[in-house]
């Protein structure tokens, strides 16, 4: 199946966008990733199994993406990440603190905690996503829990 | 309030800033400028400045337009580039179908020390000339663009690589023939990496992402 790629964008571009930014920590590349990923759409003729399998297609187009843009030199002098956050709405002041100390994991736990916890995948869909085991996926989930456990203490609830 | 219900508050402030519009139009736009990133990626901190004696120009209020024959999509028409000087151009021409299209791009280098500077106007003609482009056509099959030439290399991809000779000339006509390697990517896209001595290679370092040895 295929569907319209403005359908898609209002769909998912704040998906694709946060799961961009989540990697890049700059909102300028995170723009060009949410670009360039529907673009890649509109120009691939796959076709699809469903709709949840064009927003796992669409998520790990935009993470290759932001992981390629890291090291090219499109690379963008955005603003600080800090400097950003400032510019954010957040609900509570644990809500900012949790967004920071997510975007102080490395990136592979980061991107995993992401799909996880943003995105409802399961440890499963997470692998196949990221073209790695799901026994990788487990490490890295746990570690990174760890991570933010570590950081956040009564503010992030302990989990197998 | 559980940890996934927190994180989804947490990350729902980020929410993409951009005006996406999608028409036919803006796509060709968008799709011309990914093809010259990809491009002039592979051909940064090997550039070669040459002489422009077969362009006509003429300087304009703020930047510079030149008119000049370009193969595009394997038809030859003549061309008008703004160039706005900070590495940036804009083009009109009229396709086989008599339409005036509008396409846009730019491109930086990488110098030696690893600072970026814009491309200069020589410079980006200097690519648009020699660009290889790859898509598919109306039939589905994957067609490659270069100068004058059309392939249909669908058949010509072993193990998801195409690796062909495109015999060309540069601006001032001599032989700037091409080992040209093409990728095609699970995303659906066509990497592009050329050398005029060898076939390029790419090589999985990790799950989709490719790196040209």
């Amino acid at each position: 199946m295929r569907l319209p790629v403005q359908d898609l964008m209002n769909m998912y571009k704040n998906n694709v966008y946060a799961v961009a930014f989540s990697i890049c920590k700059n909102a300028s590349d995170a723009e060009d990733v949410v670009q360039d990923t529907f673009l890649q759409y509109y120009m691939t003729h796959k076709h699809f199994d469903n709709e949840q399998h064009i927003r796992a297609w669409l998520l790990r187009v935009a993470i290759n993406k932001a992981k390629n843009i890291q090291f090219s030199f499109w690379h963008r002098n955005g603003m600080p990440l800090d400097d950003y956050i400032e510019t954010l709405s957040f609900e509570t002041p644990e809500t900012k603190e949790l967004f920071e100390e997510v975007m102080k994991l490395p990136e592979k736990y980061r991107v995993a905690v992401h799909l996880f916890y943003y995105e409802d995948y399961s440890i499963k869909e997470i692998a196949k996503i990221l073209r790695t085991t799901e026994s990788n996926i487990k490490v890295r989930l746990s570690r990174g829990r760890a991570k933010l456990k570590d950081a956040l203490k009564e503010g992030w609830e302990d989990e197998q | 309030m559980s940890n996934r219900e927190q994180y989804k508050k947490a990350f729902s402030v980020l929410q993409a800033s951009g005006d996406f519009t999608l028409g036919d139009e803006k796509m060709a736009v968008l799709k011309k400028k990914a093809m010259l990133r990809t491009f002039a990626a592979a051909a940064c901190a090997c550039l070669v400045i040459v002489g422009s004696s077969r362009i006509a120009y003429a300087a304009n209020v703020g930047g510079i337009q030149r008119t000049i024959q370009l193969w595009m999509y394997g038809d030859q028409t003549d061309v008008t580039i703004d160039f706005d000087g900070s590495g940036n151009y804009s083009m009109e021409y009229t396709d086989a179908d008599g339409n005036t299209r509008e396409l846009g791009g730019g491109g930086f280098d990488v110098d030696a020390d690893g600072t970026k500077r814009a491309l200069t106007e020589d410079e980006l003609i200097w690519l648009l000339f020699e660009e290889v482009d790859v898509s598919y056509n109306d039939d589905g099959r994957i067609m490659l663009y270069f100068q004058g030439q059309v392939a249909d290399i669908t058949d010509k991809f072993e193990n998801d690589i195409c690796y062909i000779f495109l015999n060309g000339t540069d601006l001032n006509g001599t032989d700037a023939s091409l080992y040209v390697t093409v990728l095609k990517a699970e995303d659906g896209g066509f990497p592009i990496d050329s050398s005029p001595d060898r076939y390029l290679q790419y090589k999985e370092t990790e799950p989709g992402i490719y790196t040209v040895y």
